[in-house]
């Protein structure tokens, strides 16, 4: 048997010592784009989209708790963020030295960005003790509380930024920001910001100084600095790819967004929107049947199913439920759409917010007209046909100024709007802020007791494997349904 | 120390036999007894009593005043009947000869010590150690009769020639059956100590089916075997004494002639926990079963088969043996002189079978409508409007159609299938050696109208004598299996059999056939649930060909170097090569996102596979006797095992020219290779002790060493001894009692079977494409290649057997039974556990655990019946099995993993303290009270916690046949069982949830009120939509309406044959003519689960079994044997 070793020696894929970690941490990039829970429950919560089906669909739409869904954060975050962000940190810090500072600190700000859209959406989870299959044989993590969690990432998000130096070897080899420190410190920063703003409500005196501490470290500083996965053919995004196969006929723009971008004459609706006029079935959502004009779209309601829908839709003397507003998924929601995951647009109107606090000095109205601003620049990134011109925005802000008097509404109004197809964001300054002001889903079939959804369910995987520790998380937060609220949602 | 006429005897028997008394005297001394059945009256009664008497003497009181006359030669006792001197005068004028020879066993083999005489007359001799017989014959055309114990009389008239070789063939009938046991060594099975049985080549190949190992459900004690519903190139599983291992795989070992071969299933596994390392077919939107290693086999070719059920046997063939050998011996060597021919036909005609039970009282549609208007969306939902005379609805672009119900979806969609073998063997034989040539082809169609199965097989047979003391032998089988289309199953999307089982129960399937396509050439969007491909573009579309060569066979040579001594080398390898290609998702199917501008979507897969096996072996064998009681064995040998395998496969997506499907044409190109490559090297040596004939002890240790381990844990010694005792011997006075045996045995096996190669490290995989930076320049993307965490420590599993037995045979062998009690504990497993995915992970592969199989099992044969014309014989075999998990990574009770996610919703568990396999999954919500909650709005709330619902796997197996035979016309039928075991049925999942099932019927109107309480403890009253009420099942999880006891009792095969040879004898040409008519399948007697055949789908993997998904229809076959001799 000497040759044995020789026999179980893999000649063919690579090893940890032959692949470069940043390998890993592009792929963690690529995966921080969100899953389809967004469309089934996050977007659907902040009422911007919803299927009336049921099924596997089942969600926000019914306020009904479907686990073959709730779980798809979870999954897709651990499996292929955390599992390569904790495998790069385990080598990282193996070693006594890392030569390599500055792309430790790129992985943890990553792992730090999806930790918090995690417990945003769960609560408690596996944090401390996560991703370290690899590294530390733990198999079962235990959940540490959402508390913990968040004065922990603000002290590792200000850690890891601070320790990005230019002057450390370049890592010009990632895909998010191609190795340019400056703009990872505003990103981080800005992540910082985020975390802050996060905890106004259950620990307003850490938000400030932590807000405050971001802002004097320097945020993004245009639509250049966003943290963005630019999808590809190869890449493509997830809610395109739903929307554009088994689902394309299922989901449909809220008529509480549609109704508000309209009432303002927001030009952003005409560049998200289309709606198939006339259209009694799948089949005759065709591109050529699609209308793109503002006075045209009619947004679905809340709170109907397959059975309801179609009722509604002859009251509004449309053809079928095909015939609502769709997101355009042939330019905004196609497979190759940009995923944003944090903007300048969202970060202006988060200093905007703290501002109009007085947590930072500057001006509200500035920083609110340049959150509005970014996002409707944003659009040209879908496609130069749905670009807004500049005069355009002009006119909607002057049209929508800022009223100091009703500021944080406003500015949480847009930031809903900022935040379209940014699931979890929305989702989660939703509950903070309780902007916009909505009216709770009227389904008659709900698991719900509370009037909004707060929190997504665990994994059925978690419950069947790792059941002692979910237990304690359950004991710890309340139970394991959408009714139990957040750490910072009290 | 021979044996001579002053042999004394001691004899005391009351009105016996003379047979019996002979088989004492051959028991009792060294001495055979040889007369021929037509002279001597063997049933003839006696009463011997004698103390130490000499033989001669003994033997001179039996024959006194009969006209039998005895002579000693040597060892030999021969008994002729004493002539009229009127017939010796005539003979004494015939002319004397002298003829000489070799006598071989099938392999070509020497015997030594054939009793060799002259029919009719008491000359004869005996060969030597060499097979080596001389004889000068006292008649012309005299007739020389070959006889040996364990092998059947032959009879040989001398003609002119000097020389007559003679093979003799084992006899299976005998007393005395001789069973091939490890290394390939023959034993009487009364010498055994541990439990094997034997199947007979007619059980394969009379009741036929595409894969042989399924005609032998039913039929084998012990032996749990499960046609998986996957078309006819499709996986059989096989367990033998229950699943050992945790984890996936239990196969048996399967070993052609002596040599392993590879018995990888290619069988569908989703959602098993990994680690069994079963390829399977499960990318690129392909989930179909490729089948094992069974299938290409030819039964034809097949002699005999032995299965070594327990570890004992088993444990010289060491760590793969854990679950039991199925050996195989084909054929080597015709049976007579010269060339015969032997060709057969088998025709089969399969109907597909329907178990639906569905609702036909509401049609088509959602919440309680129908479809009004073009393109409607509810195609797999049948909660619509309640058919009235009249009514209509209308269809994909417009089309109106009666609102009525369209029963037997089943029989519509698919066809009969057609089994055509057809085999040809050419045999020779003659002094130095012989062969066997077949020729079989086999095409098979299965019921899904595009699917087929064809097979070519050659197989060579032969053995030369190269010296007086050394041979040759060799077999070397081909096959050629092409598998087109085999059926996508075992998933809810992109499969016909769910989306045909679930269609709306007012589907015209002519018009759904007909609009498959819309005015683009893509599929017609029919459902809101895309993934339920229409299953006619799925027919027209989809494409799946697999093509197999494989080429496996051994050569060795054996040399004798003393009368009781040989040695033999032996070289097997088995080597196929495996191509496959397979669109998974048709470009246009609905279910799929747009290529980007400029392409069409779909997939493509390429892929070559190639494995060798190579097996070197070594064996040294000495037999020998120490006086008249006492014979010795000893065996010692060596094997090297080599496996390699590997994949070279490109996937694609999206293609720039339509409709042509090749790797060059995709726009995104994913290629991969990957390589395996194990070893393992092994020692072993064998002990057989045997006294008076009575007492058996034999004893063995293997020591293996596996590549796929550190080198500390890399090399482990395990032990089996065995005992048996014929008390028979010494209860003389009991004369019901043919033969008694007891046995008993204790082994040990170690094991790398669940241990992928490089399992010991993390490996990683690059992603194809390169993904661009934010500057626009492409950059790599990396992850590890594996959601199992590795492990470097793993040590080999353990596997200890105890085995006690009792073989009994009473009145003359007309009640017979064999009976078994077995504890078998499979322990420091490694088994793929799931963990948290939090870890990043989904398992890990942990070595712990122990299971512990405790079962009986038991074959009784019964002949009411028994003379000259008529025969009568029942066989019952039984088995129970219980499986227990002892420990996991601890031995508390109630620690669990999972090893298995149901492809819709629902866990296998295993779970200390409990039987292995635990199906599990939300159940309904009870109070303190056991009332069931309702939810407000009247819905079934689900548990808080998983619930588990018992054990997947079957506790009782067996099976009846009862046969009959008068004259040259046999009958025979089998009905057998699978009892004790649970399924979560997702095709009753999805006809539940589609509006199909007939529990949904209640509430259609004014809906379903649950009887109950709400969560404030009150009455419940809410009345929930049906639709709304039932669809818990997916969104909610719910699982528990959908569980159910997968046991049966089935009418398996009939079986109705002729012996036509009588017929046919005069001509010249035929030497035998035999027809048989068979059935399989013919019906249900009972079952407990609706909607479906209980064994209509099963993956291969023991990590999802009892997780039911829509397969493939249970067929009835009907066919036609035929075969001649020439």
């Amino acid at each position: 048997d000497k040759n044995f070793d020789e026999i179980n020696t893999n000649n063919v894929d690579p090893t940890s010592e032959s692949v470069d970690p940043i390998f890993l941490l592009n792929n963690a990039i690529i995966n921080t784009s969100f899953s389809n829970a967004q469309l089934i429950y996050d977007l659907g919560v902040v009422q911007q989209i919803i299927s009336p089906n049921s099924g596997v669909l089942t969600g926000a739409n019914y306020n009904q708790d479907n686990r073959d869904v709730t779980d798809d954060h979870w999954v897709k975050y651990y499996e292929n963020v955390i599992k390569n962000t904790g495998d790069i940190l385990g080598q990282l810090q193996a070693e006594d030295a890392p030569d390599r500072p500055n792309l430790l600190q790129m992985t943890r700000l990553v792992q730090a960005l999806t930790f918090m859209i995690l417990t945003d959406e769960y609560g408690d989870i596996p944090y401390s003790e996560a991703g370290k299959g690899v590294s530390d044989q733990i198999v079962l993590p235990a959940y540490d509380s959402q508390e913990a969690i968040y004065a922990d990432l603000i002290n590792e998000v200000k850690e890891a930024t601070a320790g990005l130096s230019a002057s450390a070897p370049s890592e010009n080899g990632e895909v998010l920001y191609s190795g340019d420190i400056a703009k990872w410190k505003k990103f981080g920063n800005s992540l910082l910001l985020r975390l802050g703003m996060h905890i106004s409500e259950v620990n307003p005196t850490l938000a400030e100084q932590t807000v405050s501490d971001a802002f004097e470290a320097g945020l993004m500083e245009s639509n250049e600095d966003n943290y963005v996965i630019r999808h590809d053919n190869n890449f493509t995004n997830n809610a395109g790819s739903l929307l554009n196969s088994t689902e394309a006929n299922n989901f449909y723009m809220v008529s509480t967004f549609v109704d508000f971008l309209s009432s303002t004459n927001d030009p952003r609706l005409q560049s998200l929107a289309l709606r198939f006029v006339g259209a009694t079935s799948g089949p005759e959502q065709t591109v050529e049947a699609g209308v793109k004009d503002a006075e045209e779209q009619v947004g679905m309601p809340m709170g109907y199913d397959n059975g309801t829908i179609g009722g509604v839709a002859s009251d509004l003397g449309l053809a079928s439920f095909y015939d609502f507003t769709q997101v355009d998924r042939f330019l905004v929601a196609k497979q190759t759409a940009p995923m944003y995951i944090i903007t300048y647009s969202q970060t202006q109107l988060l200093l905007a917010e703290a501002a109009t606090r007085g947590w930072i000095g500057g001006d509200a109205e500035t920083f609110y007209n340049e959150g509005v601003r970014a996002h409707m620049q944003l659009m040209a990134s879908y496609d130069e046909s749905v670009a807004i011109m500049e005069e355009e925005i002009d006119t909607y802000l002057t049209e929508n100024p800022f009223d100091t008097a009703n500021a944080l509404e406003q500015i949480g109004n847009q930031y809903w709007i900022s935040c379209f197809l940014n699931g979890p964001e929305a989702f989660a300054n939703f509950r903070r802020t309780g902007f916009p002001d909505l009216d709770s889903n009227p389904y008659p079939a709900q698991d719900i007791s509370t009037e909004f959804i707060n929190r997504l369910t665990y994994p059925n995987s978690e419950v069947a494997t790792n059941n002692e520790n979910l237990g304690a998380a359950v004991s710890r937060m309340g139970a394991d349904n959408l009714d139990t609220n957040v750490w910072w949602d009290q | 120390n021979t044996s001579s006429a002053d042999t004394e005897i001691t004899l005391q028997l009351k009105n016996v036999s003379l047979e019996k008394v002979f088989q004492e005297i051959e028991s009792l001394t060294s001495f055979k007894v040889l007369y021929n059945d037509n002279q001597v009256n063997y049933n003839r009664k006696v009463s011997v009593s004698y103390v130490k008497a000499p033989l001669k003497g003994v033997l001179t009181d039996l024959f006194q005043d009969t006209s039998i006359t005895f002579e000693i030669l040597d060892t030999q006792i021969i008994l002729t009947r004493s002539l009229p001197s009127s017939i010796i005068k005539d003979t004494e004028a015939k002319v004397q000869q002298d003829i000489s020879g070799v006598v071989t066993d099938t392999n070509g083999m020497p015997l030594p010590g054939v009793s060799v005489v002259e029919k009719g007359t008491s000359n004869g001799t005996a060969t030597d150690f060499d097979g080596n017989y001389s004889l000068a014959t006292q008649n012309a055309n005299a007739v020389l009769v070959f006889s040996s114990i364990g092998f059947a009389t032959k009879e040989v008239s001398v003609n002119q020639s000097a020389t007559i070789n003679v093979q003799l063939v084992e006899d299976s009938e005998a007393l005395d059956e001789v069973v091939v046991t490890a290394l390939g060594i023959k034993q009487e099975t009364r010498k055994l100590g541990y439990s094997v049985a034997k199947v007979d080549a007619e059980e394969v190949n009379v009741n036929r089916s595409s894969n042989f190992m399924n005609t032998l459900q039913g039929k084998v004690a012990g032996v749990n075997v499960s046609a998986l519903g996957t078309g006819p190139g499709g996986s059989s599983k096989v367990r033998i004494r229950g699943q050992s291992s945790i984890s996936g795989t239990n196969n048996p070992l399967i070993v052609v002639n002596g040599v392993p071969i590879d018995n990888t299933s290619f069988g569908t596994n989703i959602g098993s926990s990994g680690g069994s390392g079963e390829p399977g077919t499960s990318s690129g939107g392909v989930y179909s079963d490729g089948g094992d290693g069974f299938s290409s086999i030819n039964p034809d070719d097949i002699e005999s088969m032995t299965i070594l059920k327990g570890a004992t046997g088993a444990a010289l063939y060491g760590s793969r043996a854990k679950d039991g050998v199925i050996m195989i011996t084909t054929k080597t060597r015709g049976t007579g002189q010269g060339i015969g021919v032997n060709y057969t036909l088998s025709i089969a005609n399969q109907t597909p079978l329907d178990f639906t039970d569905y609702q036909y009282e509401y049609g088509q549609g959602e919440n309680g409508v129908r479809p009004t208007s073009a393109n409607p969306t509810s195609g797999q939902w049948s909660f619509g409007e309640r058919f009235q005379p009249g009514m209509t609805q209308i269809l994909f672009d417009g089309v109106e159609v009666p609102y009525e119900p369209v029963y037997d979806r089943i029989k519509e969609f698919y066809r009969n299938g057609l089994d055509i073998t057809n085999s040809i063997g050419l045999s020779g034989n003659s002094e130095k050696g012989g062969f066997n040539l077949s020729l079989s082809n086999l095409e098979s169609k299965g019921i899904t109208p595009n699917n087929e199965f064809k097979r070519i097989n050659v197989g060579l047979g032969a053995s030369y004598l190269l010296s007086k003391n050394l041979s040759f032998t060799t077999n070397i089988n081909y096959s050629n299996e092409e598998n087109t289309n085999p059926p996508n199953v075992g998933q809810q999307d992109n499969t016909i059999p769910v989306a045909l089982f679930n269609m709306a129960n007012s589907m015209p399937l002519d018009l759904l056939d007909q609009k498959k396509f819309d005015e683009n050439g893509n599929e017609f969007v029919y459902s809101r649930f895309r993934n339920r491909t229409n299953p006619y573009f799925t027919l027209s579309e989809q494409f799946n060909n697999i093509e197999r060569d494989r080429i496996f066979g051994n050569a060795s040579l054996k040399y004798n170097f003393l009368p009781w001594l040989f040695g033999q080398v032996r070289v097997g390898q088995d080597y196929w090569s495996r191509d496959q290609e397979y669109n998974g998702y048709p470009t246009g199917q609905a279910s799929r996102p747009p290529a980007p501008e400029g392409f069409v979507n779909g997939t493509y897969t390429q892929e070559v596979r190639r494995f060798r096996e190579t097996n070197v072996d070594f064996l040294l064998s000495a037999d020998k006797d120490f006086g008249d009681d006492f014979s010795l064995g000893v065996n010692f040998g060596g094997n090297k095992m080599r496996r390699q395998a590997d994949v070279y496969q490109t996937n694609v997506t999206d293609f720039i020219i339509r409709d042509l499907y090749t790797v060059q044409n995709g726009r995104i190109k994913n290629p991969n290779y990957s390589f395996a490559d194990r070893s393992t090297n092994s020692l072993y040596g064998a002990l057989n002790l045997s006294f008076k004939d009575t007492y058996f002890l034999s004893a063995t240790a293997r020591n293996d060493w596996f590549s796929t381990l550190s080198s500390e844990n890399r090399g482990i010694l395990y032990p089996s001894v065995s005992a048996s005792y014929v008390f028979s011997n010494a209860l003389d006075n009991m004369e019901w009692l043919t033969f008694g045996k007891l046995r008993a045995a204790y082994a040990e096996v170690g094991s790398d079977t669940d241990v992928l190669p490089y399992s010991d490290a993390l490996f990683y995989n690059i992603n194809a494409n390169l993904f661009a930076n934010s500057n626009g320049q492409f950059q790599p993307v990396g992850a590890p290649n594996t959601n199992t965490l590795p492990n470097p420590n793993l040590r080999p599993m353990r596997v200890s057997e105890t085995e006690f037995g009792l073989d009994l045979r009473m009145f003359n062998s007309r009640v017979n039974l064999d009976l078994s009690v077995y504890r078998k504990s499979t322990f420091d497993q490694i088994i793929p556990a799931q963990i948290s995915n939090a870890s990043g992970f989904l398992s890990t592969l942990i070595n712990s655990g122990e299971n512990r199989n405790q079962g009986v099992e038991a074959l009784l044969t019964l002949v009411p019946i028994q003379n000259e014309d008529i025969r009568y014989d029942i066989t019952l075999n039984a088995s129970y099995n219980k499986t227990k998990v002892v420990s996991l990574l601890t031995d508390t009770p109630g620690e669990s993993i999972v090893v298995g996610t149901h492809a819709f919703n629902g866990f296998l568990y295993q779970v200390v303290g409990e039987e292995i396999g635990q199906l599990a999954g939300f159940g309904y919500k009870f109070d303190e009270q056991g009332r069931q909650i309702f939810a407000d709005d009247g819905r079934p709330l689900r548990s808080d916690d998983i619930v588990f619902f018992g054990s997947a796997l079957p506790k009782w197996v067996g099976g009846i046949t009862n046969s009959f035979r008068y004259k040259n016309f046999n009958a025979s039928f089998l009905i057998d069982f699978k009892l004790g075991g649970k399924m979560i049925s997702g095709t009753n999942f999805n006809a539940t949830r589609h509006g199909l099932h007939k529990m949904t019927l209640e509430g259609r109107e004014g809906g379903v009120i649950g009887d109950g309480v709400n969560q404030a403890g009150q009455p419940n009253t809410v009345a929930t939509p049906a639709q709304t009420y039932w669809e818990v099942v997916r969104s909610q999880q719910l699982i528990e309406p959908i569980v159910y006891d997968s046991g049966y009792w089935k009418f398996r095969q009939l079986n109705l044959g002729y012996d036509l040879t009588d017929l046919v004898q005069d001509s010249t040409f035929f030497q035998g003519l035999t027809v048989s008519l068979f059935a399989n399948n013919l019906f249900i007697i009972k079952k407990w689960v609706p909607n479906i055949d209980p064994d209509s789908f099963g993956y291969s993997s023991d990590n999802v079994s009892g997780l039911e998904s829509t397969g493939v229809p249970t067929t009835r076959s009907i066919g036609l044997n035929l075969n001649c001799k020439f």
